[in-house]
């Protein structure tokens, strides 16, 4: 047997609400610490690279995803890079519309195989295409805090 | 495979954009009759074990998977559930009967995506907490970025990732299983209200809510209880990298070693010669065109131009989603791909009504398990 009888007037449906407070620490690693760091405390970029693959990583990590080799290798990087791919987004978290809609986009930094995901400033959304060339703009040193947005985005070189 | 593994019988409930009136145990309930019935079990007696999908956050409830078995009568027995897509439950459920320990497997998966409230920040708390999190964006704009990256590199017209909406919306008038039928233009699905540019609202599929409940069984069992089982010829599934800054952003690879993975298994060289129909994820529009170019359908870039001429339609060379896929049937969350199966099953058994394809002998299911994962399986079925 299955369902014999339904509700059937709107208000006898009735519903319940919930909410969860959720609150975690996220261990940025071995890899993440020297990155935030160096982004805090110098406005630099700094990747791993993997010998074997000759691929170099941003974000950095500490193994290689395609041959799984421990990676120790650091090497200074760019801050420039160019636009891989990107978006014009209008929505906010909670799917209203933005007042400013924000161009993300992402990055892949010059002389790596990654890259960053962050928002582009400094121009229009008509004038970005695949392949324009960025530059990451960091915060003032006095306000960095060791995070991605530390970098205030990345906007045209030149 | 080791052993025969078939559908002996199939049920839903929904599939509807909201269901106040029952709960998400009462829908798996009713589902769970149907697919009962129409296999001729019982479950407290036949059943050797039960396989569901669910997600934490989808549900409201943390460690979900306690919640399952009561309203599928799968109380005291062998329980497994799994987060993933609904056809990585079928896969779990296939690998249970090749393992030659259980001959009667039932898999699970549903949606009640009217009841989350917080959507898109639930999808942002999947991305990474550390690179991503922080700059606090749409989840969608992971979409925006892929189509856009998708659209140059195979150089698709946006009028294609259109038409599949215009298709799929239209095929689920037919459909009255489907939830948001109807007939729109190419005009007004580009120039409906812009999420992530290039992606429109109407390229984006709405939710439904909705359970589907399949009884999976070995070749023995599937022959005595039933004269007309759908067989499992192939299953496969893959993962790409799930960091944003090292995916490929133009092709579904995932969704290529699936179908490779599929198609090894079923014995199948020639994908669009050997099989008739598919049921693919079309979460957002392009992702319809990119998928069939990763399944083997058609070569990269061939996808769009395909859609366009029609090939695609159900009266067309290859039926794509005559279901109406997610954008006209809703997407179900973790349960979008046993509706994708579903609808193979009943195409398969020629019970597709005004919606039935021609001649359908062998069938793909597709699943994506969306943004911001690169999670994909593959199953292909056959009468």
């Amino acid at each position: 047997m299955s369902l014999l009888e339904r509700i059937a007037h709107p208000n006898q449906a009735k519903v319940w609400y919930g909410e969860i407070p959720i609150q975690s620490r996220y261990t940025v690693g071995i890899t993440g610490e020297r990155f935030f760091r160096e982004i805090k405390d110098n406005g630099r970029l700094w990747g791993t690279r993997c010998p074997h693959c000759d691929l170099v990583y941003i974000p950095p990590r500490l193994y290689c995803e395609r041959c799984f080799a421990h990676l120790e290798e650091w090497v200074e990087v760019p801050t420039t890079g160019r636009v891989h791919t990107f978006t014009v987004v209008h929505l906010d978290l909670d799917g209203n519309p933005l007042p400013e809609p924000r161009i993300i986009a992402f990055i892949q930094i010059d002389g790596t195989d990654g890259g960053l995901i962050h928002d582009l400033g400094e121009v229009d959304p008509e004038e970005v295409c695949i392949g324009m060339c960025v530059e990451a703009v960091f915060k003032d040193p006095a306000e960095r805090r060791g995070s991605i947005t530390d970098i205030r985005y990345f906007r045209p070189v030149g | 495979m080791l052993r025969e593994v078939a559908i002996v019988g199939a049920g839903w409930s929904g599939f509807r954009s909201i269901s106040p009136d029952l709960s998400y145990k009462e829908m798996m309930y009713e589902a769970a009759v149907r697919a009962y019935e129409d296999a001729g079990i019982d479950p407290r007696r036949d059943v050797d074990s039960f396989v569901t999908v669910a997600e934490d956050f989808m549900e409201g409830t943390s460690i979900f998977d306690e919640y399952t078995p009561d309203q599928l009568g799968g109380a005291l027995r062998p329980n497994h559930t799994i987060t993933g897509d609904g056809i990585h439950g079928l896969a779990a459920a296939v690998m249970q009967i090749l393992t030659g320990q259980f001959d009667l497997v039932v898999v699970e998966a549903h949606s009640k995506a009217s009841n989350v409230l917080t959507f898109p920040h639930i999808l942002a708390y999947a991305m990474d907490p550390v690179y991503n999190r922080p700059l606090a964006f749409h989840p969608y704009a992971i979409a925006g970025m892929e189509m856009r990256r998708y659209l140059a590199e195979t150089a698709t017209p946006l009028e294609a990732c259109a038409r599949v909406v215009v298709k799929n919306r239209a095929n689920a008038l037919f459909n009255p299983l489907a939830a948001h039928g109807a007939n729109i233009s190419v005009e007004a699905v580009l120039g409906s209200d812009m999420v992530a540019e290039p992606l429109t609202r109407l390229q984006c599929a709405d939710h439904a809510d909705g359970a589907i409940v399949l009884v999976v069984a070995d070749g023995a069992t599937a022959r005595a209880l039933t004269d007309r089982p759908i067989w499992i010829r192939g299953i496969g599934w893959a993962n790409d990298t799930h960091t944003l800054e090292s995916r490929p952003w133009g092709e579904a690879s995932y969704a290529y070693l699936a179908a490779q993975m599929a198609y090894r298994t079923a014995g199948i060289k020639s994908p669009r010669a050997e099989i008739d129909f598919a049921e693919i994820d079309d979460t957002f529009a392009y992702k319809e065109l990119q998928h069939l170019e990763a399944l083997g359908f058609c070569r990269p870039g061939e996808a769009g131009l395909w859609t366009l001429e029609g090939g695609t339609e159900i009266n067309g060379e290859f039926p794509v989603n005559p279901s109406g896929g997610s954008l006209g049937m809703g997407h179900l969350l973790d349960g979008s791909g046993l509706a994708r199966v579903l609808e193979v099953i009943f195409q398969l058994r020629g019970e597709a009504g005004r919606h039935q394809v021609k001649d359908a002998e062998v069938g793909m299911a597709f699943a994506w398990r969306g943004v911001p994962t690169t999670s994909g399986a593959a199953v292909i079925l056959s009468n």
